[in-house]
């Protein structure tokens, strides 16, 4: 049996090479991804565009636009001398964020009855940039009364002292949150994209009837189809770690033996995915649809762009299932934090359990459909 | 070049993709399918944040600071933990988000006028979930220092900060993230035309066209706009999904945002016709939608985090991406109600990536074999 395995195995890597556009690619492009990607993340969300309308020009207003300015977050990048400029702005998008001084804010801020307003407006069309946005301009003004109130003494009790230290990452660089993840993406894309296909080629051009009539096994065919998918998703992992930590410096704090040790499941979850689809699909192109979708659905409950513990009750448990979520858990603790297995247990079991069921799932289903 | 033949190239293509229910739905009704499945995991706006304390003080003051901080209910205390290790363990595990030290004499410290200092420890694996909660922090323990002091005693009554946010008052994510989405999703109609083109060459059927007296400018119009109808099908269905399903403010004009969103689909459609040029099967082009394009879509096109502008090359990337500018246009027209005029800019840009794509596989066409 072991023999008749390779034998198909070897005839698929022949059928790749001969595809030489696809010999090149399948190593290349995902590269050439993940330096399209690390190049467009941003090191830190930062500089978010504020016009401001001075309508009080004080000590006051340019103490306080000179601290606007000085957050990290936020930029001011326009001054303009009405309303209507200010909302002309915000309407196309020139700015995230305006801050209205009145007149004559300076006189009632130093008179007890009065309480000078100041309004501020947010453009809340991406509302995780409104969000920032608004935060960062809240501190701004709280941290500014504070000092007022202490500098005039009128503070009896000092402030608190906030320390805040940021662990793993203390730049705030967005990078090293991408990078991993990015890193999953690209090997779950590529193994997919191989896997998927196999059997929908061959039933596509008419092959799959003279594989079905050799001696192979359903689960032969299943093992040939998986294992070149498996070679190309491991020496991709292994290459595209190389240049996260040696070219993007992202920091390897872990041990790298037990994140390919766990990143050997993943693989062949996704494998097992792919080859279920690609027995499945009459066609390539429903094939391909179908590796569209569960991208689509695996990368929303990633936890990447949405923090899985923000989703309700059901679909976080919809999120166990998906191999993704565990292995980027997995991906970005060892190479961050440099969890160990102690720590990262309860992900590896469950990546290893959905390794197993997917596989035994997709062996099953290649059978059904191809008697 | 015949407008006859090409039209039957487009009746020929629509046979085709009427045909086949599934290509259909990849077309037509995928788009429609996949905002109503994404939007609801993106709607979610209860951004909680989860800390560990631990409370070396344990007096009263210290008992209010952390109900002050976690009183509206966006900070909650996880565990209360006896030891910093405990602390670091479980902001290692994931298990919390940061960690709040109050130090003994915390309240003898802020009684007698001394600093109060309090530490916090931040997972920053997440950079905007840290700086969001470092936020957090700041602007309520400066708002608890002052809230501290009778106004009386302080003689003044301070500022009075008036955050109005426009387009979308109560900063819903599903608000901004539905016409976000709306750009992603109708992705999949210019993936059915590289597909297209790629079968042809794969099964062999192009050897029967180049038989035939069709010309590459009518075969590749022909095809081109049996897509792109098929595509604006599938904007319709997406804007009713958005519109009634999740009732995302409408707010433009409708006869714009189908030209701005053809506009969008013609874009893809140019990058499809000039990868065709190249590819001879399914699989290389499917591979190359992703990587080039879809994945760089979804994460880079400013649909979360902004398009970083401090930096020319990350800003060619991104504005070399026909999402980034649909992205801009969708959230535009939905909830600002900007027309085509206020939108030029993003719009000529997707015109000029759509005819300029379509000019060069024209112009690269060759009806042969090999």
């Amino acid at each position: 049996m072991p023999f008749r395995v390779w034998n198909l195995v070897w005839k698929e890597i022949i059928q790749f090479a001969r595809d030489r556009l696809m010999t090149a690619f399948i190593f290349t492009l995902p590269l050439i991804q993940l330096a399209l990607l690390a190049q467009a993340t941003e090191r830190r969300i930062g500089d978010l565009k504020v016009v401001v309308l001075d309508q009080d020009r004080s000590a006051v207003t340019r103490a306080l636009i000179s601290d606007l300015d000085n957050r990290e977050e936020l930029a001011v990048h326009y001054y303009v001398d009405d309303l209507e400029q200010l909302q002309t702005l915000l309407d196309q998008g020139k700015v995230d964020a305006g801050v209205v001084f009145p007149r004559g804010l300076a006189r009632d801020l130093a008179d007890p009855a009065r309480a000078p307003q100041v309004q501020v407006l947010i453009d809340g069309s991406n509302a995780v940039v409104g969000g920032i946005a608004s935060g960062a301009v809240s501190a701004v003004f709280s941290q500014y009364e504070q000092e007022q109130l202490q500098a005039r003494g009128l503070a009896t009790a000092p402030p608190i002292d906030l320390r805040i230290t940021t662990y793993y990452n203390p730049t705030y660089n967005t990078r090293y949150f991408a990078i991993p993840a990015q890193v999953g993406f690209i090997i779950y894309q590529i193994t997919l994209a191989v896997a998927s296909l196999g059997l929908a080629r061959e039933r596509e051009l008419g092959t799959l009837e003279q594989l079905i009539v050799t001696p192979l096994s359903r689960l032969e065919l299943v093992l040939g189809k998986a294992i070149p998918a498996f070679i190309i998703g491991v020496v991709n992992f292994i290459f595209l770690l190389g240049v996260t930590v040696h070219v993007f410096g992202v920091p390897m704090r872990g041990s790298v033996l037990l994140l390919l040790f766990l990143t050997l499941p993943f693989i062949v979850a996704e494998i097992g995915w792919g080859v279920l689809i690609s027995a499945g699909a009459r066609t390539q192109q429903q094939a391909i649809l179908l590796v569209f979708i569960l991208a689509m659905v695996d990368i929303s409950f990633s936890g990447f762009l949405v923090p899985v513990k923000n989703l309700p009750g059901v679909l976080q448990w919809v999120a166990q299932a998906v191999p993704m979520y565990h292995y980027l858990v997995i991906i970005r603790s060892v190479m961050l934090k440099g969890a160990t297995l102690s720590i990262l247990w309860p992900h590896a079991v469950a990546l290893f359990g959905l390794a197993g069921a997917i596989l035994s799932i997709s062996v099953r289903g290649v059978s059904r459909r191809l008697d | 070049m015949s407008i006859h033949r090409a039209l039957a190239i487009t009746r020929k293509e629509f046979r085709h993709i009427l045909r086949d229910p599934r290509t259909f739905f990849l077309v037509a009704m995928s788009p429609a399918f996949l905002l109503f499945l994404l939007s609801h995991i993106f709607a979610f706006d209860v951004e909680q944040v989860d800390l560990a304390l631990l409370d070396m003080d344990r007096t009263p003051l210290s008992r209010r600071y952390v109900a002050a901080l976690t009183a509206d209910g966006d900070l909650r205390i996880r565990a209360q933990v006896a030891s910093l290790d405990e602390m670091d363990r479980l902001l290692a595990a994931g298990e919390v988000d940061a960690g709040l030290v109050i130090p003994p004499g915390f309240e003898a410290d802020v009684q007698a006028g001394r600093p109060a200092q309090v530490q916090v420890a931040l997972d920053g694996a997440d950079p905007i979930a840290a700086s969001q909660t470092a936020a957090a922090l700041e602007q309520r323990t400066a708002a608890f220092a002052i809230r501290r002091e009778p106004a009386a005693a302080r003689g003044v009554e301070g500022l009075d900060l008036r955050i109005v946010v426009r387009y979308n008052p109560t900063l819903k994510s599903l608000m901004s993230m539905v016409p976000g989405l709306g750009a992603i999703v109708l992705s999949m109609p210019a993936l059915g035309l590289a597909l297209a083109l790629a079968r042809e060459k794969e099964t062999g059927s192009f050897e029967g066209l180049i038989a035939t007296p069709v010309r590459g400018a009518e075969y590749l119009l022909g095809k081109t706009a049996a897509y792109l109808i098929s595509g604006l099908l599938g904007v319709v269905l997406a804007w009713l999904v958005a519109v009634l399903y999740f009732r995302v403010p409408f707010r433009g004009d409708l006869l714009a945002y189908l030209i701005l969103a053809a506009d969008y689909l013609l874009a893809g459609m140019g990058f499809s016709l000039f990868i065709a040029n190249f590819t001879r099967s399914q699989q290389t082009t499917m591979l190359l939608v992703l990587t080039v394009f879809f994945a760089p879509s979804f994460f880079i096109a400013g649909l979360i985090a902004p398009v970083d502008i401090r930096d020319l090359v990350s800003r060619l990337i991104a504005y070399s991406l026909p999402a980034t500018h649909f992205i801009t246009i969708s959230r535009s027209v939905f909830l600002k109600g900007l027309g085509i005029g206020d939108l030029w800019l993003p719009a000529l840009m997707l015109l000029g990536m759509g005819t300029g794509g379509l000019i060069v596989s024209l112009l690269l066409f060759r009806k042969k074999l090999g």
